[in-house]
Order: C-alpha cells, then sequence, then structure tokens
C-alpha cells in the first residue's frame, strides 16, 4: 500500500518496503502461531463443539503450528541479515540501540502523564515503547524458536529439558500475547488518535504533522540533514518545488 | 353416537392379544437363557428397593438387552449363586468373579471361570494382597472397571459395511450350521477386535480414582491430576486416534491391565529397564516415540505434582495429633524416600522458572496496563485541550 503524498505535503518514512513486509510475515505468522498453540489449552467442552472434526484439526493445527514457526524463524534470521548487510539495517540497529536517555525519557514521560510536566519529551526515531517492544520481540522469538525446536525434537532430549522448554513456550507464549495486546494493539488501535487503526503499517510513512509531535528530536535530526531528508522524506516540500531534489516514493529500490 | 358392537371389540381384543403374544415369543427367541424362571418377577421395570443404607437398587432385567451382553448365554445362578431360593431373596452374596461358570473354556475343555485373573490382579498393585493393604475399601473390584458391556453390532470391523458381515457370516454357517451360535462367535470376535472404550474414558476411568488426592494420600500416592498438563491429554482431549491415555504406556503391547505392578519392579513397563521401550510402543498399533532415548525415557511423563512439592519444601511436620496430619507427614516421608535428590532438584528448578514467569507476566503486563491507562488519560486531555483553543481560536475570528 502506498501512501501518495498530496500537494505540497511531505511525509516521513517510518517503515521501508523490506520493513513493512518484515512486519507483515511476523503479524500473520504470530496470529497463525497463537492461535494454533492456544487451542491446545481450550477446555474439553469447547472442544466438544467441534463435533467430528476434532481430529482432523488437530492434525492440521499442529502442521501449520510448525510451518508458520518454520517461517517466523525464518524471517527473524532474514531480519538478522538485513540489520547487518543493508545500510538501513544498519540505520534501523543504530537508532534501536537502548541508551540512558531512554530510561530518562521513561520517567519523563511517566511524569507527563501524571501531569507534574508540562511536555512530553523528545523523542528521536525510536521511543523507548518501541525499543523496549522491540527488545521484546527478539527475547521472545529466540526463546519461542528454541523451546520450540526442543519440542518439537523431543525424543532426543532429556525429559528434563523437555520440561523446561515446555514452561518456558507456554508462558513466553502467554506474556507475549498479552504483551501485544496491551502494549502494542493499543499504540496502534486504541490510542485517541490512533483509533481506529494506524495505517503507517501498511503504508510506512507518517505525515509531517505527526512525525513532528511524535519523534520530534528526530523530525529535527532529518531537517538539518540533507542526507537524512533524502532517506525519509516523501513528497515535495512546498519551498523546494523549483530546486530541490525529486524525491522518490516509498517503494522505490533508491531507499529500501 | 352408535358403539362398536361386542362382536367387534372381541375380535379386536383376540387380535390384539395375538400380536402380543407373537411379539413376547419373537422376545424369548433371543433372549437370555432364564431355565430359573427369574425373569418372572425381574422383568418388571419398577422392580427395585431402597437398602439399607438408602441406595437405590433397581432389580430389573431386561432380557433383550441382556441377551446381547458378553454374558448374555450364562443363566441368572451362573453368576448368582446362592442365596437364591427363598422369596423374596433375604440372603444374597455378592457376585464373584472367581466362581466356575459352567461353561466349558475351548483351548482347555475346563469349567471356566475368572479366578485365574482375580488371583493376579490380587498379586499386582491394585491387589488386597489378602488383606494386608492398608485401606482395601479403596482398592478397585472387577466391577470397578468392568461392566457388562453390550456386544459391538455386527457391521464389519475393517469398513462400516455390513455386507461384509453377512458374507463373514455366511462362510462361517457353511460348517458351523447353528446361526445362533456362528453369530455369537462372531460377536465374541469382534468384541475383543475393537476398543471398547475411547482414550477419554479410559482417562476418566482411572482418574475416578487416582485424581482423588484423599484416597492417594492414603496410600501415598500422589494424585495424577498432572497428566492433564501433558502433550498426551491434549491429543486424548481433541480424540486424536491412538493419542496415548494411561494404558498406553502403563500397560503397553505385551502387558496386562491386571497385572500392573509398582514403577520399581522390573516387570513394570515404567521399570527404568522398560522406559525405552515403553516409550517407543514398538509393535503396538502406533509406534509413539521410536528415537526415543533413555534421557528422554527416564523423565517423569506427568508434570512433578503434591509429592514432589511437599519432598523440595524446608518446612518437615514432625509432630503430629491428628489423624489428617499424620497422614501428611506419612506421604511427606513417602515422598521424602521416593524422590531422588535429582528429582527433587529438577522440581525445583522447573517450579521457580515458572514462579519467575508468573512474576514477570504480572508486573511486565501490570506496568503495560497502568502506562496504557495514563497515556490514554493524557491522551485524552490533549485532545479536549486542543479541541477547545481551536473553538476559541473560531470564535475570536467570528
Amino acid at each position: 500500500m502506498k501512501h501518495q503524498p498530496l500537494e505540497g505535503q511531505r511525509l516521513f518514512i517510518r517503515l521501508n518496503r523490506s520493513e513493512k513486509n518484515q512486519h507483515l510475515i511476523f503479524v500473520v505468522c504470530f496470529i497463525i502461531l497463537a492461535v494454533t498453540g492456544f487451542m491446545v489449552k481450550l477446555p474439553e467442552e469447547i472442544i466438544a463443539l467441534l463435533g467430528e472434526h476434532q481430529q482432523k484439526l488437530f492434525y492440521y493445527r499442529s502442521i501449520v503450528h510448525r510451518v508458520a514457526g518454520t517461517i517466523m524463524a525464518l524471517a527473524s534470521v532474514y531480519h538478522v541479515g538485513y540489520l547487518f548487510l543493508s545500510s538501513a539495517g544498519r540505520r534501523w540497529f543504530i537508532d534501536m540501540m537502548p541508551r540512558p536517555k531512554d530510561l530518562k525519557e521513561m520517567f519523563h514521560n511517566l511524569m507527563y502523564y501524571l501531569g507534574t510536566r508540562e511536555t512530553p519529551p523528545e523523542f528521536d526515531r525510536f521511543s523507548y515503547k518501541q525499543k523496549l517492544e522491540y527488545g521484546a520481540l527478539i527475547a521472545g522469538t529466540v526463546l519461542m524458536t528454541g523451546s520450540g525446536i526442543i519440542l518439537w525434537t523431543e525424543s532426543s532430549w532429556d525429559k528434563f529439558i523437555l520440561d523446561i522448554a515446555a514452561i518456558v513456550h507456554a508462558m513466553e507464549a502467554v506474556l507475549a500475547c498479552m504483551a501485544i495486546m496491551i502494549w502494542h494493539l493499543y499504540e496502534v488501535h486504541l490510542r485517541p488518535h490512533k483509533f481506529p487503526i494506524d495505517n503507517m503499517w501498511l503504508t510506512g510513512v507518517i505525515p509531517e504533522e505527526e512525525m513532528k509531535e511524535e519523534f520530534p528530536l528526530h523530525y529535527k535530526k532529518i531537517m538539518e540533514n540533507p542526507e537524512l531528508q533524502r532517506i525519509y522524506i516523501v513528497g515535495e516540500p512546498p519551498d523546494r518545488h523549483e530546486t530541490g531534489p525529486r524525491i522518490p516514493l516509498v517503494d522505490l529500490p533508491g531507499i529500501n | 353416537m352408535r358403539y362398536p358392537s361386542l362382536k367387534i371389540v372381541a375380535v379386536f381384543t383376540v387380535l390384539l392379544c395375538m400380536f402380543l403374544l407373537a411379539e413376547t415369543l419373537q422376545a424369548s427367541s433371543d433372549a437370555l437363557p432364564d431355565s430359573e424362571n427369574c425373569l418372572y418377577c425381574h422383568r418388571y421395570p419398577q422392580m427395585g428397593r431402597y437398602d439399607e443404607k438408602g441406595k437405590k437398587r433397581i432389580f430389573y432385567i431386561n432380557d433383550r438387552v441382556f441377551a446381547r451382553s458378553i454374558h448374555g448365554k450364562l443363566s441368572c445362578k451362573s453368576c448368582h449363586v446362592s442365596g437364591l431360593d427363598q422369596i423374596p431373596h433375604t440372603d444374597i452374596q455378592k457376585v464373584d468373579c472367581t466362581t466356575k461358570c459352567h461353561i466349558k473354556e475351548p483351548s482347555t475343555n475346563q469349567e471356566f471361570s475368572h479366578a485365574n485373573i482375580v488371583q493376579k490382579v490380587e498379586a499386582s498393585v491394585h491387589g488386597r494382597k489378602n488383606g494386608t493393604k492398608p485401606y482395601p475399601e479403596d482398592l478397585p473390584e472387577c466391577k470397578s472397571c468392568h461392566d457388562n458391556p453390550l456386544y459391538s453390532s455386527l457391521e464389519g470391523l475393517w469398513c462400516d459395511s455390513e455386507a461384509l458381515s453377512n458374507e463373514t457370516l455366511a462362510r462361517c454357517t457353511v460348517c458351523h450350521v447353528r446361526k445362533e451360535w456362528a453369530d455369537n462367535f462372531y460377536a465374541h470376535f469382534m468384541h475383543r477386535m475393537q476398543k471398547q472404550r475411547t482414550q477419554k474414558e479410559i482417562v476418566q476411568l482411572c482418574t475416578g480414582c487416582h485424581e482423588d488426592q484423599e484416597k492417594m494420600n492414603r496410600h501415598g500416592l500422589e494424585s495424577i491430576e498432572t497428566y492433564k498438563d501433558t502433550f498426551h491429554w491434549k491429543q486424548v482431549k481433541y480424540r486424536v486416534e491412538n493419542a496415548p491415555d494411561c494404558i498406553t504406556c502403563h500397560v503397553p503391547v505385551g502387558y496386562s491391565t491386571h497385572e500392573m505392578y509398582p514403577r520399581t519392579d522390573p516387570r513394570s513397563p515404567l521399570h527404568m529397564n522398560n522406559r525405552v521401550n515403553t516409550c517407543a510402543h514398538q509393535g503396538g498399533i502406533q509406534t509413539c516415540h521410536p528415537g526415543a532415548t533413555p534421557e528422554f525415557a527416564m523423565g517423569r511423563v506427568h508434570a512433578y505434582g503434591a509429592n514432589a512439592e511437599m519432598a523440595a519444601s524446608v518446612q518437615t511436620t514432625t509432630v503430629a495429633s491428628r489423624d489428617d496430619e499424620k497422614l501428611k507427614l506419612l506421604v511427606q516421608v513417602r515422598a521424602k524416600n521416593e524422590l531422588s535428590k535429582k528429582e527433587v532438584f529438577h522440581y525445583q528448578v522447573l517450579h521457580y522458572i515458572t514462579l519467575f514467569y508468573k512474576i514477570l507476566i504480572g508486573s511486565v503486563i501490570g506496568f503495560m496496563i497502568l502506562h496504557q491507562f495514563l497515556d490514554y488519560r493524557r491522551t485524552r486531555k490533549r485532545m479536549n485541550q486542543r479541541h477547545h483553543s481551536m473553538n476559541l481560536e473560531k470564535d475570536d475570528r467570528v
């Protein structure tokens, strides 16, 4: 999905094409894994409603869960490659690195929520919310993939290791699903100005006004650096209409 | 209004009687052998009474249903051997399955009885050991697991074609001319070729006793509700064909349900020497873990339960005054003796991982809910302020 800028409107890239695709794969896999995974926890009364399809459903559930898990693990490996082998990935990695500033910003933001500070902190490209979520995603994916592989190849392992893997797999699943529902879905669906959905995950871009408000530090950095402008801005600003370079749309290979 | 003539009523009554008689004759043709004429009284559905304990006892026998059961060819006195001569019966003895039931067992031509099975059960974990085991009333009797099941329908075992059964039976009756005998033999054979209970029913049967924490405590055993945490149960829950129920592991191919022994006994499939084979389930209807290693097979299939918790606990009850405390002490001592240090360590590790996750989930999700609530409140406030200031600007312009 492309977001065509209006005349004179500037859009800022949050996710490039590869990142959007990676996110999409993760969304689809995550939903499939959650549904097929928690199916084993359904109470007997609910399963009884499935009638004669129970066995077939369990069989396909097992296959689909493993396929989705494998795709997600491969997408994660791809992401690691992307982080180090592409320039956009390296920028992502550097911008996503946790810093002491994030902790300060978190306290500042909480103070702002509580009304003891007038203004929110000036977030850079990724705020502490996104960094926390990204860190949790990495930890969760590693633990779920590891424990999943152990459970998949159960006969080769010590039963004690299998017991640990089973607990970690189940508990991580609960944690991940609840965190996604409360942290992520709130951010992109339920925040008053985002409701019912923030299209950014499909378009990859946000308008200038939103950029100024949500990530002011990043906005300032972009506006001060022509190189960053070339990377992050889509559309033609009014003052550059005549002289400025033609800024490519999101999906052009140059910025991917 | 015209009333029917007496002649018509008489003809109708005769026809009705003939019809009912025909029904009765038809019914008696496949009913149980009743030379003692027990059905004279026991055919009445309302027949029964409340016993001294207030329990409702039903003495009605549906002869047609009973005739289709696995004991359908036996007369009542084959099992109810004494106390029947006086009517009403006052001195009825409980049925003893070791009684010889006057049927010749074809492989030995001896009078048949279940005595050999009862002896085996007596020697197994479920046996009373001649009353030496404590709380004998907790231990199962034959009827705790066995009822008198009906023969399965004569439809084909290999497919649902009735024609296949008919063809097979037609071949039998070439030599075995008594059709009734052939039907019965075929039903007997068919009955044993099929599982009579689903996996879920088997789990329900075993957990009927083994999930009873109090009963298990009396025998120093662990309640097995932890089975329902296993992936085995998840499959049973979804009615997966050949999913592992209690019998699959505790009585695999080559073992008998009537001869179950403690896992420390080399005759038990759960003895450490037999575990790999049990997990592999080679030779069973379905092979389960053909690549099972000893390390895999040595572990606990059911998660560690109350006994491990007790063995791992720091506090030890040393003085017990009340009965329940004495029992608890007994269980605790047994738990500590039975579980190795390694098992207790494993339990503790799993326990602390679970605890860690519970705290992590609680704190992380709690923080998230609080954070998002504050964010929601603040964002709403900011939006309202903006609306307000925009309205003021409009008013100024006007």
